[in-house]
């Protein structure tokens, strides 16, 4: 994750680098640093620096950081030439490397030829069978094939021994979101919300799950799991608020004919229905009567 | 009487400043060769898994109550169940302990000796040398008044007890340096690859912790857990959160 101080300071550099006021090599390790994806500044700034022989001997052994950091961006951009030579480079210094074995695996997925591509990591993992980078990015192949039955045995397989790691059981939820496996989703999201029980978008995901799902028990657990949005988010969540909106009639329709007791906790949807029109009017004035008229269906 | 010892200014330029340096350098030259030296080992897979269980369960029993019960049971159960549940361990078939495990593998008792080999002999070393030079006199003072109980750090190797307790020996000297450099490597050396004496000591002793008892840990951990539901609490919270945005 991001934090606003330093994507501040990322588009500061950023801009400052794209005016050419120098600080390329500052911009790059910060990307580096906070894993986020700018291929084509990156490439571009780091294929300047490349090229600059006098700069390229100014980084030291950092050189060899950035003609990996070029190629895995080259490859994000379709320049596979520029990609080759930044590995063969790297073959020629490390000719043994695993990490280079692996960007020469993901220069022949980029290039689209997923069989040789799978033999070069099956190979590399005789070696080390337990490189986590290898094994997501044969995941990553069978789901570009479309082989999403694939991804998700060997997504399994992965997640049997990385138990812990949480970017792999989103990845899994949402895979099978997409093929409406919602009692599998929904074990996924309860896992990162175990992993991390403070980031509302896990709670807000597992509620659209539950709500999906339907039956009474999951939708009340629903509604519990947008007012936890609600209340980590502070209120600012749209789709929390009309989450409680769509899931508080849902369950009044499943409760009709019962008795009132059940019937509690009134109050909360018609906040939100509240929170709803005030923001509404604040933003998108012309879009409020859409959205009295959607209240008023749901009966609130 | 602490006025009347006047230090040779000799002492500085050729003891003080001098061992310092050649404590640094010492430090800097013990990181390369340990560098040089170290095997990548590659984990194997039972021990990963093991690691990765035991963080599971721990998020599990941290965050427990944000999860539904029933998903809770089912997890419980996943982990602690006494056929084959991930954190049980078999009684009969706990894993051979680390020693002998060491004597079974030659590559980790080479690692072991490389790792102390780098380690004690720079310092046995460094220590003959200092002894052998500069022992038995006062190298330096510090600034600021000391109680007496600080005479064996700073005077180590001068058995007087009239000297203030400000004045530091060169074999104490040797000693500050050797356990007070490490921010300083952390500064030449980057964050991660000061050479870090202590550490390592420590871990030394941790050395021969069984997977086994973490898992069995973790697994009472789990077992005495009350499950307790919070996220009914939440739709007061969000209630109230609400409030305040419409209001």
């Amino acid at each position: 994750m991001v934090g606003a101080t330093e994507e501040v300071e990322l588009n500061r550099l950023e801009n400052q680098v794209d005016n050419g006021g120098g600080g390329d090599w500052e911009y790059l390790c910060l990307v580096r640093k906070l894993k986020v994806r700018r291929s084509d500044k990156v490439l571009k700034h780091g294929l300047s620096i490349l090229n600059d022989s006098k700069k390229r001997s100014k980084l030291g052994g950092e050189e060899w950081t950035l003609y990996e950091q070029v190629a895995i961006a080259a490859m994000d951009c379709q320049r596979t030439d520029i990609a080759m030579d930044c590995v063969k480079v790297l073959q020629k210094k490390f000719p043994e490397s695993l990490r280079v074995g692996r960007l020469e695996g993901m220069l022949v997925e980029a290039k689209g030829s997923y069989e040789d591509a799978d033999n070069i990591y099956e190979g590399l993992l005789e070696d080390n069978p337990l490189d986590q980078v290898i094994h997501k990015r044969r995941i990553a192949m069978s789901k570009a094939q479309g082989n999403i039955s694939e991804a998700i045995t060997r997504l399994n397989k992965y997640l049997e021994i990385f138990m812990a790691d949480h970017d792999a059981w989103r990845e899994l939820a949402e895979i099978y979101v997409s093929l409406q496996m919602y009692k599998q989703a929904a074990f996924c999201y309860e896992e990162l919300i175990l992993c991390q029980p403070t980031v509302p978008l896990y709670h807000l995901a597992y509620a659209d799950v539950l709500y999906t799902i339907g039956g009474l028990e999951n939708l009340q657990n629903a509604k519990k799991y947008y007012a936890s949005t609600i209340d980590l988010t502070g209120g600012k969540n749209t789709r929390a608020l009309y989450g409680i909106c769509l899931s508080s009639s849902a369950i009044g329709q499943l409760t009709k004919g019962r008795n009132k007791e059940e019937k509690e906790g009134t109050e909360l949807q018609s906040l939100a229905a509240t929170a709803l029109e005030k923001d509404y009017k604040k933003r998108s004035s012309n879009k409020l009567p859409l959205l009295t008229a959607t209240l008023k269906n749901l009966k609130l | 009487m602490a006025e009347d010892l006047v230090l040779d200014t000799a002492i500085r330029d050729w003891v003080l400043i001098p061992l310092s340096v050649v404590m640094v350098l010492i430090g800097i030259l013990r990181y390369f060769v340990s560098k040089l030296m170290r095997s990548s080992s590659t984990p194997d897979a039972k021990m990963v898994k093991e690691g990765q269980v035991v963080l599971r369960a721990r998020n599990l029993r941290v965050a427990a109550n944000f999860i539904p019960l029933k998903s809770f049971r089912v997890r419980k159960a996943y982990f602690t169940n006494e056929e084959d549940g991930l954190l049980h361990v078999p009684k009969g078939t706990a894993a051979p302990n680390p020693q002998a495990q060491m004597l079974s593998d030659p590559n980790m008792a080479m690692d072991m000796m490389k790792k102390n080999l780098s380690m004690i002999i720079p310092q046995t070393l460094t220590f003959a040398w200092v002894n052998f030079f500069f022992s038995g006199f006062v190298a330096a003072k510090i600034p600021f008044p000391l109680t007496q109980r600080f005479r064996s750090m700073l005077q180590n190797g001068i058995d007087l007890s009239t000297v203030d307790v400000s004045y530091v020996s060169s074999r104490s000297w040797y000693f500050l340096n050797l356990f007070g450099l490490r921010g300083l490597f952390s500064l030449i050396l980057g964050e991660e690859n000061a050479t870090d004496d202590t550490q390592k000591m420590m871990q030394m002793s941790g050395f021969g912790m069984d997977a086994t008892k973490t898992l069995g840990a973790e697994k009472d951990g789990l077992d005495i857990i009350q499950h307790d539901w919070v996220l009914p609490k939440f739709e007061k919270r969000a209630e109230r959160v609400l409030r305040k945005l419409v209001a």
